[in-house]
């Protein structure tokens, strides 16, 4: 298990770059990198050259969060202006514009099967599910707020605010990190909270299920620690710290062995889920590693793994995972 | 049967009498030898007979009748033989004198000596035999000269054959001998052994003493022996033999030395070298009774004040192994004073000094010492006490140039290399670590154990110069084998929490038990809980809290008493912000030691983060109460309290203000005053001082504790950045601002800070980099998405930026454009926070941002103007270039035709031309001036906006700008109290808190600098340095070896154990901690 790194993009935007996901390959190409900036465009790359394929412009404020749909063909990009844009990939033509106010939008995923787009709604302290045949919003699943919550206003941010979300690989789970650490589970079928898993206390920025075992969620805390929980039986399996400040993302390895996590501190760290312990760490970026993200399987004679990341020091890296 | 015969007065008779059966009673003898007037070397005989015997009392009876004045009278012509009762008798009462020990009865005894000898020497001046006595006498008064003298006058005597005269020789060789002349006395012994060689065997031991002390050691082992074989009870002889048989150091040879010793002692008990070697031999067998027993004997029978002095020493000694040291001292002491020069016995003066070092008597202990350096100038034992010495005397620079010259002399001297190492600890860290490792490799060479505190010194140096895996290996080494290494090798993790755990205690003890039923033995050795802590320190440095947290609690699991612990595990759960678990944490270690000032003060840090005013103060205060004010910590949390205090209150009282401040800048100066070099109290006091306004002043200090805790890599003080660049920003330097702020971000947050964020876009806009602030801003959103203030700020920025591009009186039609969107994204954000108002509170007030909304629509609507205005410009601007085409045109189509007509046509054109461009002017210009109108309109509008939001934003601002600053105390506090525990970790501050006021502050920043700049000081974090765990630790240290000195042995300095364990993190006890700035 290691990773070595294979090219670095510098200026792949003109700012800082936020987000980043995969395309998955489709029949007539290989997967592509999807990025987004503070620039607020959006821009497609190429593998393994980073070759710029295409930029979408069209966002106003920085692009904070991109989703690609498990086909291949359609993708999403959201901005601080709470629009998401969902765009054809290959033609760039745009499918819809989303906006659910006063709801802002962060994280963005679709769900495997790839009818549901789920987005982190922000303030409105809730997930909005939206058909993607549609693109129609179809339910809005609520965090409950804290029991016994009488402070009228939690002005420290401290709140439920929902940061991010990520789906189970079977589709039947969601589950949503908040600014004050609390990540939520909802059972997606029957619309419903399910419970709280605690251990953080300060927000949770990025989250992901194990692609093997749709009970292990791993979520990524300012608080510098990775968890482990058994999202089912509400209990935590494990802590892994070893950054030195913020862990802002978050992704699993296709073969559900390790967990690459980008933080504030520069770094790129390669954990074993095994020894539950880093095993490498990447510090070729220079500034913070806001996105990680390992390519999906698939596609045609695209075997080797790839792990890219982005930072606020506006580059892209790409790495072999091996 | 050897008898004498007396004659017979006037008869041919004799009585016999039998020289064994002499009469008890000397008066029967006396009476027939007045009787028979017999002949006086008959007297004389019987007398000596009689001293034989042992009967001293007749001898003397016989004697002194025999030298009574009538029979002086009597034998007035018996010359001789009068002259021989009498130098007898000197000779008896020299002895008496010799072996007395009172002074006053040993001057009698020569006094009567001398009257005998006198007395002699008036019957005959010439007899030699009375000279030798004499001499004799002196020799034994101690009067060298006067012996010499009267032995030379019989040896210079040419009379008879007096040059050879035996006795005299001898004197003269024992005077010879006693003034150091050892060669010359030793050619006497010689002559008088060719003279007689005969003599007695002690003229073989004078010939030994000589050699021996000519260093010619086996001539005179020679010459002893033959004393021996001339006189086996020969005790001088024995004693001498056994100390070169002990002089050799083999352990064949020491113990017939100690034979000869026992048997002298058994020949003759009294001989004060013998008892005194006897003894020190029993010291090292450890029977100090008899010890005890053989000097006090020796100190009886010795008058020589040498010997006395090794008695006491003896005696001494045997109680300091003992270790009563009261007695000890006082027998040194003994000693000391018997031998007054420390050359002829520097032992007592050593032993003495070390129990003077144990009782705390420093000065007389160092004089002593000194006294011991004077004879052995290079000796390292010595050089090391004195250097611990000044150590406790504070006298550093004397104490490292000893220890210094210790190492140099003896550079494989590995506990010198110790000591240094811990007396450079806090001057020098560098050299303090070189020595120890030097100690560490001497100790590995020599196959020694090096001790774990050693490894544990040299680890925490490691890790306080940033060396992490330097660190990580020694305090690996120092902790060996264990259950540890499971936890750091990740093969055993911590084990899984329900999320809804009910106790955690109970869960830790639970895991550690399981631990336990499967085999794994959890024990941690006592010796190994402090390296075991820094190992888990250094973890938390290198951010692996988890592998921290379980070794911490492994800690606890077998030591729940250590209270560090609790504190560390507290720290990290504070840390992550768990502030419910980091409260019970405390709570525990309050249980263990319910005044523990470390405890309180983080107590105190968390009661304020959780908004509990007045318990905070409580607890702080009872945190100074619990050092009795010594804790520089808690007396500046107190500052702070009072600090922010002053700027919390929302009605500003300014009587109010003003007594906080100057509360609080009074106990930043007592702690200043205590700690001069403390960064953290320097920075309150700047503060307050610009507070005031006195920024130059306030710049200078910040600037020096920004220069001084750079050095530092457990002093992490941001906050000082922050008040440089605030100070900056206020003088209007905005450049500089922005630079040190952005070095903060990126030095000491790792650019997740918001407020820094928000002071840097505040800085952009106040420079009107109208694009640098809106990112900062939009930065800062992304960090800290449900802080609405930042979105409103970002608003604010957008608004005036396109209102600054609108006024230009330049502008194209693409800036315009980028107005226009700029514009409708500031309306977008306004009204997206106006709804989201109703959602949840996040602190404005809806009107104003309706208020915004409506201007920035306003602003739209002139902007569409500007944007017409703009688009037709450049569409006329087309126009013109295309009516210049098609001028063009037609010039070269009427060149065709003729000049003339050309001509006049052209003019024509030209007049129609000019008309059509002056329309198009003056079309220009009305649209101008319509906008021209449009302008104060807005302006006054805007003002009346800003003015609207002046008195409840200005309020807001200082709040807000106040606000800010407890924060950063609070944050100060908190790294306080973790820096006792040595570490300069950061904690997070609630960068959320007060977000709604800064974003007042931005928006009002129309007015004038002068008032606000007051107020954007963030107040200092004032964070604790561990630069002073240092100042603890070696103390304790120094305890420690105070005792390792004192309970040493002189004799036997390579037993001393290697006892200092500098327990760095022990210094969370010490509580006077200050930062060395």
């Amino acid at each position: 298990m290691k990773l070595a790194g294979l090219k670095s993009k510098e200026n792949a935007h003109e700012e800082s770059i936020w987000a980043a996901t995969w395309v998955p390959a489709t029949e007539s190409r290989p997967a592509l990198l999807l990025t987004g900036s503070l620039d607020e465009t959006v821009r497609l790359w190429r593998s393994d050259e980073l070759e710029l394929q295409v930029t979408n412009t069209g966002h106003c404020l920085g692009v904070v969060s991109v989703a690609a749909h498990p086909s291949g063909v359609i993708a999403a990009s959201a901005s601080l202006d709470s629009f998401v844009r969902v765009f054809d990939v290959d033609t760039n033509a745009t499918i819809s514009t989303l906006e659910a106010p006063p709801s802002e939008v962060w994280k963005m995923q679709f769900d495997p099967k790839g009818t549901i787009l789920a987005v982190a709604g922000g303030g409105s302290l809730s997930i909005k599910l939206w058909d993607t045949a549609t693109w129609k919003l179809v339910a809005t699943l609520s965090v409950p707020r804290p029991e016994g919550s009488n402070k009228p206003a939690d002005r420290s941010g401290s709140s439920k605010f929902v940061l991010s979300v990520a789906w189970s690989p079977d589709g039947k789970r969601l589950a949503c990190g908040s600014m004050d650490g609390t990540i939520s589970i909802f059972d997606v079928a029957r619309a419903k909270f399910l419970h709280h898993l605690e251990g953080h206390f300060m927000p949770v920025r990025s989250l992901a299920y194990s692609p093997v075992d749709p009970r292990v969620l791993f979520t990524a805390s300012d608080d510098t620690h990775i968890h482990i929980y058994d999202a089912e039986g509400k209990s935590m399996i494990g802590a892994m710290s070893g950054h030195a400040s913020w862990v802002l993302s978050l992704d699993v390895s296709p073969d559900g062995a390790a967990v690459a996590s980008g933080s504030s501190d520069r770094t790129v760290r390669l954990w074993d889920l095994n020894m539950r312990a880093a095993v490498q760490t990447m510090s070729n970026h220079t500034d913070q590693v806001w996105a990680v993200a390992f390519r999906p399987p698939g596609g045609t004679g695209v075997r080797a793994g790839r792990l890219a990341s982005v930072s606020d020091d506006k580059s892209i890296s790409l790495y072999d995972y091996s | 049967m050897a008898s004498v015969y007396i004659p017979v007065q006037n008869s041919e008779e004799e009585v016999r009498v039998s020289l064994e059966q002499l009469p008890r009673d000397a008066s029967d003898i006396l009476d027939i030898l007045k009787a028979e007037q017999a002949p006086l070397d008959l007297w004389l005989v019987i007398a000596r007979e009689y001293f034989k015997q042992g009967k001293i009392e007749q001898f003397r009876q016989i004697l002194e009748e025999g030298s009574s004045p009538e029979i002086d009278e009597y034998y007035a012509d018996v010359k001789y033989e009068r002259i021989a009762i009498l130098n007898a008798l000197g000779a008896y009462y020299s002895y008496l004198g010799k072996v007395e020990t009172k002074q006053r009865e040993k001057d009698d005894h020569f006094i009567l000596a001398t009257q005998y000898y006198n007395k002699a020497s008036r019957i005959d001046m010439h007899e030699p035999s009375t000279w030798i006595g004499k001499g004799q006498l002196l020799l034994a008064k101690g009067d060298l000269d006067q012996a010499s003298a009267a032995f030379k006058i019989v040896l210079d005597d040419n009379r008879d054959d007096n040059r050879d005269n035996v006795p005299a020789l001898l004197g003269q060789a024992c005077v010879l001998f006693n003034r150091g002349r050892y060669s010359d006395s030793l050619e006497l012994y010689k002559r008088a052994l060719q003279v007689h060689p005969n003599c007695p065997a002690s003229v073989r031991l004078g010939i030994g003493l000589c050699r021996y002390k000519m260093g010619q050691f086996e001539k005179a082992r020679q010459a002893f022996k033959r004393a021996l074989q001339l006189d086996p009870e020969n005790v001088e002889a024995l004693v001498a033999l056994g100390i070169m048989d002990l002089q050799t150091n083999e352990a064949d040879e020491t113990w017939k030395g100690m034979e000869k010793m026992q048997k002298a002692f058994e020949i003759y008990p009294y001989c004060a070298m013998a008892l005194n070697y006897l003894a020190n031999h029993f010291f090292f067998t450890g029977q100090h009774f008899l010890v005890e027993q053989l000097t006090e004997t020796a100190l009886a029978v010795s008058s020589l004040g040498l010997m006395k002095s090794h008695s006491y020493y003896n005696l001494a000694r045997s109680y300091h192994s003992k270790g009563d040291y009261e007695k000890a001292g006082m027998y040194y002491m003994a000693s000391v004073k018997e031998c007054n020069k420390p050359h002829d016995f520097v032992l007592p003066y050593f032993g003495l000094g070390q129990v003077q070092l144990k009782w705390g008597d420093f000065r007389s202990s160092l004089s002593n010492f000194e006294k011991v350096l004077e004879v052995y100038p290079e000796n390292c034992e010595t050089l090391k006490v004195i250097g611990h010495i000044y150590v406790q005397l504070s006298q550093t620079e004397k104490a490292l140039e000893v220890l210094r010259k210790a190492t140099k002399i003896d550079p494989r001297d590995a506990q010198a290399f110790l000591e240094l190492g811990e007396l450079l600890i806090q001057s020098d860290a560098g050299a303090a670590l070189d020595a120890f490792r030097t100690a560490r490799g001497l100790l590995k060479k020599n196959g020694g154990e090096v001790p774990i505190e050693l490894l544990n010194n040299i680890g925490v140096l490691h890790f306080e110069r940033g060396e992490f895996e330097l660190a990580e290996q020694t305090f690996r080494e120092a902790l060996g084998d264990g259950v540890w290494l499971s936890f750091l090798d990740g093969k055993v993790h911590s084990p899984p929490v329900d999320s809804d755990a009910s106790s955690r205690q109970y869960n830790d003890l639970q895991f550690f038990r399981r631990l336990e039923e499967e085999g794994i033995a959890v024990d941690l050795p006592w010796d190994k809980v402090t390296t075991l802590f820094n190992h888990a320190r250094l973890l938390e440095q290198l951010h692996d809290n988890e592998k921290a947290s379980i070794l911490y609690k492994l800690i606890l699991f077998k030591y729940p008493d250590y209270i560090d612990a609790y504190l560390r595990l507290a720290a990290i759960a504070k840390a992550r912000n768990n502030t419910q678990l980091s409260i019970e944490l405390i709570g525990d270690a309050l249980k263990v030691n319910d005044r523990c000032p470390n405890a309180l003060s983080m107590l105190g840090t968390l009661e304020l983060k959780s908004d509990d005013w007045l318990k905070a103060k409580d607890t702080f205060r009872a945190a100074r109460e619990a050092t009795d004010g010594k804790d520089s910590y808690a007396t500046l949390a107190l500052g702070n309290w009072n600090y922010y205090a002053a700027l919390r209150s929302e009605k500003r009282g300014p009587k109010l203000e003003a007594t906080h401040l100057e509360k609080a800048k009074e106990l930043y100066t007592k702690v200043l005053v205590q700690h001069p070099s403390n960064f953290y109290a320097a920075n309150g006091a700047a503060v307050v001082l610009a507070e005031k306004g006195q920024f130059d002043v306030s710049k200078d200090i910040f600037t020096q504790v920004q220069e001084a805790a750079s050095g530092n890599i457990f002093v992490q003080m941001p906050d000082v950045w922050i008040n440089v660049a605030h100070v900056y920003f206020a003088q209007g330097h905005f450049a500089l601002a922005v630079k040190m702020y952005q070095n903060c971000l990126r030095k000491f947050y790792y650019n997740t800070d918001t407020q820094v964020l928000l002071y840097l876009a505040r800085t952009h806009y106040e420079a009107e980099q109208w694009q640098d602030c809106k990112k900062t801003l939009l930065r800062a959103i992304h960090l800290a998405p449900s802080n609405y203030t930042l979105r409103f700020d970002a608003g604010v920025a957008m608004q005036k930026f396109s209102m600054f591009t609108l006024q230009k009186t330049k502008k194209t039609a693409d800036e315009v454009r980028s107005t226009v969107a700029e514009l409708k994204n500031a309306v977008r954000v306004f009204s997206q926070l106006s709804t989201a108002s109703s959602l949840h509170y996040h602190g404005f007030d809806e009107k104003k941002i309706e208020t915004h909304v409506g201007y920035c629509k306003h602003l739209l609507d002139a902007a569409k103007v500007h944007h017409e205005a703009a688009e037709r410009e450049e569409q006329q601007n087309r126009q013109r270039l295309e009516l210049a085409r098609q001028v063009n045109l037609a010039e070269e189509a009427r060149r065709k035709a003729e000049e003339q007509r050309k001509l006049q046509l052209e003019k024509r054109k030209q007049e129609d031309l000019l008309k059509q461009v002056r329309q198009q002017e003056e079309n220009f210009k009305r649209v101008k001036e319509q906008w021209r109108s449009t302008e104060p309109a807005s302006k006054r509008k805007e003002r009346s906006q800003m003015e609207d939001e002046d008195g409840r934003g200005e309020k807001r601002r200082r709040k807000g700008g106040k606000r800010r600053k407890r924060d950063k105390k609070s944050r100060f506090e908190m790294g306080e109290t973790e820096g006792d525990m040595m570490d300069g970790e950061m904690e997070d501050d609630d960068a959320y808190m007060n977000n709604e006021d800064d974003g007042n502050r931005i928006n009002d920043q129309e007015d004038d600098r002068a008032d606000n700049n007051a107020q954007v000081l963030a107040a200092a974090g004032l964070e604790d340095s561990d630069a002073e765990d240092d100042a603890g630790a070696p103390s304790s240290n120094i305890n420690r070896r105070r005792r390792a000195w004192s309970e040493s042995d002189d004799d036997e300095p390579s037993v001393r154990q290697l006892e200092a364990s500098p327990t760095r993190e022990n210094s969370a006890e010490f509580p006077g901690s200050d930062g060395e700035a």
